[in-house]
């Protein structure tokens, strides 16, 4: 059911203040609903008079539903809700649904943000942040949301938030999202400071745990090759494990085209490694990854080009 | 594969008279109600269909005089009283705008990158833009860690996001308004360039690309505005150091990044590799061609869901390109992922032919324009970022562009010939009759 507001005797003393488009040829003018041009009237109405006020809540909550993407009304709304002292926890059990409503949005998340940062407690919003992962496991937005959840309220070191990381990995494997959050606890958490052994250890081998199990999946292996170079080990630290998955003297049995990536790198730095390195390669650009063959090409001529530096 | 073979596909064409039909609509017809989302960014839908107009070669032929003028009037309209534009009419209070409700009808980055923009690309000489306010306002919306917001809010606060995107914008509007000027001009600062160098560096991932913010996800839309906004500030990698911060920390690992975005992932049916099933299978990983051989199958679901599938049943023929790991090809990451390799000049380590395939026979419409995937309804977005690409391939027939601003460098070249801009920049009389016109 469409809502007006002209006829509304709450609404009487607002003369709407009408949108004025500047002349006979607008910019990619919309064809407004009644109801939107309407409500955005007795906006604009409020906020020249700086109304804070119940019903001012109700017609930002009516234009977000028709225009989330509407970057003032929402910095009203926080206003108001600030001046009138509202709940804001009724503010969250409003927001949950409305983000469901409207998953790629931006403005709702820096708007949550505020509101959390108010309540001072994270309580509900992992579970909240199950519910929109249901809906798009990827999404850029809540998974943001959730390392600045992890941040505001020092959850680095909580368990129960790698624990998660891991059973969000363990779901799909190549959700990199949830790769990268785990970079976030681990290496995020340590605030610049070097990895311990142990943690090093531990990371290389969960790494290579999904790399075993889906070896052409790039996520745990740029991951793996992160956490090498985060560590300051050499990269020929990862040869033999590259070699389970690409044996050069075994060139029609590879099983990922990224342990090939990664032998070049660490070939091209062996002494007489070079021809191993262009053998690697080559195999990427005509057979194991031919749709960026004038990349591998490429990668060929740099190692030729180092040589003469050499 | 040679890779100077002929494939199937490579004489389809783009469908010019579907295109400017379609740019013409959303130039002089109401645009469709389900753009409500977009009323506050109606100044990036204008110049979206002004500059795509303009590539097209039509944008003189579309506009009588009399409507060029009414859409620069248009523009000017956003313009508010002490600087800076709103990026639509849907704050503007009119007679009613006072110093206590100013706040609500803030100017806005995106508002006014777009609307210089819409200018240029309308041919105006920018004398009406109130520089000096604009330059001045760029300053204080840039906080200290170096990131810039979307606008002013209470108290000065800065408001909105403090990701590349907006760093990108300032710093187009900058060279717009100041060109490569480092420092105070005119007697109005400059940002400062060094801390966002330093943020932008902050925000680099792992494995190579840029985020949102420090250790979020690499994603190929942050990555591109980062990479832009270095550029602008000329603050790319260079082979010999010069003592001046620059950004791209590991530039081997961005381009590695950067390629590893093409996929064979075109469609929805085929994303099955992101839905639990952790085994590899030509059907699993299309990011690599028939190859892998497949050690043995993990689980049972694996076994189920693969055994008897052929090896191959991906296609080189189409190319797409995604904006993260493991996701689908999206026609507006062909932008975002393939724009900055130009500008970091590394065009040549992309085939441009399969891509192009994919964006004219899988994504572009027969209606006109393109959609985000194969056989997605065309949207203003992803048809403008769509012809942008095929524009930077060099298709013939399409006005050639600059792929930092989206305008094709003719309208680049009546930016650059401006008298108030070529005295600002010291650039002489002679120059002038050289390069302008």
């Amino acid at each position: 059911m469409p809502i007006f507001y002209h006829d509304d005797p709450e609404w009487s003393d607002i003369e709407p203040l009408p949108q004025d488009d500047g002349g006979l040829h607008p910019l990619a003018a919309i064809a407004y609903a009644d109801e939107y041009s309407e409500a955005m009237g007795y906006l604009r109405a409020v906020m020249a008079k700086n109304e804070f006020s119940q019903r001012v809540l109700g017609l930002t909550e009516h234009i977000i539903s028709m225009n989330p993407a509407h970057y003032t009304v929402w910095l009203y709304r926080s206003r108001t809700l600030s001046e009138l002292k509202a709940s804001l926890h009724d503010e969250i059990a409003w927001l949950n649904p409305t983000a469901l409503k409207h998953l790629k949005n931006y403005q709702i998340w820096h708007h949550r943000q505020t509101i959390i940062d108010g309540i001072n407690s994270p309580k509900g919003e992992h579970e909240f942040i199950a519910t929109m992962l249901e809906q798009d496991s990827k999404n850029y937005h809540v998974w943001s949301y959730r390392q600045w959840l992890v941040k505001r309220f020092g959850l680095f070191d909580d368990k129960e938030e790698m624990r998660w990381t891991e059973d969000m990995i363990h779901a799909d494997v190549r959700n990199n999202s949830a790769w990268n959050h785990r970079w976030f606890l681990v290496v995020g958490g340590r605030d610049g400071k070097t990895l311990p052994e142990n943690v090093v250890k531990r990371e290389m081998d969960y790494a290579k745990s999904a790399i075993r199990k889906a070896p052409q999946n790039q996520s745990p292996w740029n991951y793996l090759k992160g956490i090498v170079r985060e560590a300051k080990l050499p990269v020929s630290t990862l040869k033999d494990f590259a070699l389970e998955f690409a044996d050069m003297r075994r060139p029609d049995d590879i099983y990922s085209s990224h342990a090939l990536d990664l032998l070049a790198d660490i070939y091209a730095e062996e002494e007489n490694g070079k021809e191993e390195a262009k053998k690697a390669l080559e195999l990427l650009a005509s057979k194991y990854d031919p749709i960026r063959a004038h990349y591998w090409n490429f990668r060929k001529g740099l190692l030729d080009q180092s040589g003469v530096a050499a | 594969m040679a890779p100077d073979v002929s494939v199937a596909g490579d004489d389809v064409k783009v469908n010019y008279a579907a295109h400017i039909r379609f740019w013409r609509r959303n130039l002089k017809t109401f645009l469709p109600r389900h753009y409500t989302g977009n009323d506050a960014n109606r100044m990036l839908l204008g110049f979206f269909i002004l500059s795509s107009l303009d590539i097209l070669g039509d944008l003189p032929s579309a506009l009588s005089p009399e409507e060029r003028q009414g859409y620069i009037d248009w523009v000017y309209h956003c313009q508010l009283p002490e600087g800076g534009f709103r990026p639509a009419p849907v704050t503007n209070f009119g007679a009613a705008r006072n110093d206590d409700n100013k706040i609500w009808d803030p100017a806005h980055l995106p508002g006014a990158f777009f609307a210089l923009l819409n200018l240029v690309v309308l041919g105006d000489d920018l004398t009406r833009v109130k520089r000096r306010e604009l330059l001045l306002w760029l300053t204080k919306i840039q906080r200290p860690d170096g990131s810039f917001g979307e606008t002013l809010g209470e108290n000065g606060q800065v408001e909105g996001g403090n990701d590349s995107r907006f760093g990108y914008m300032a710093t187009a509007i900058r060279w717009i308004l100041r060109g490569n000027l480092e420092g105070t001009v005119d007697g109005i600062p400059d940002i400062d360039v060094n801390q966002l160098v330093k943020c932008i560096r902050s925000a680099e991932t792992y494995d190579g690309a840029l985020s949102e913010a420090p250790l979020h996800e690499g994603h190929a839309g942050f990555t591109c505005t980062a990479i832009y906004a270095l550029s602008l500030m000329d603050r790319l990698p260079v082979s010999k150091p010069d003592g001046r911060v620059r950004g791209l920390t590991n530039l081997p690992m961005t381009l590695s990044w950067l390629v590893s975005r093409q996929t064979l992932t075109i469609d929805e049916d085929d994303s099955m590799d992101t839905l639990g099933d952790e085994t590899d299978s030509a059907a699993t990983c299309h990011d690599a061609h028939s190859f892998v051989k497949l050690q043995e199958y993990p689980s049972l679901q694996g076994l189920n869901s693969f055994e008897g599938e052929p090896d191959s049943h991906a296609e080189l023929q189409w190319v797409g390109v995604n904006g993260r790991l493991n996701k689908i090809g999206d026609t507006c990451y062909a932008y975002w992922v393939l724009a900055p390799l130009f500008i970091l000049g590394h065009e040549q380590i992309i085939d441009k032919r399969p891509v192009r395939r994919w964006l004219l026979e899988k994504t572009q419409h027969m209606v006109g324009g393109f959609g985000k995937a194969s056989g997605d309804h065309p949207d203003i977005y992803h048809s403008f970022l769509g012809l942008l690409v095929v524009t930077m391939f060099g298709e013939a027939g399409l006005q050639d562009v600059d792929v930092v601003l989206c305008i094709t460098n003719k309208a680049k070249r009546h930016l650059e010939s401006l008298p108030w801009r070529r005295k600002l920049l010291g650039q002489n009389e002679e120059q002038s009759h050289e390069t302008g016109g």
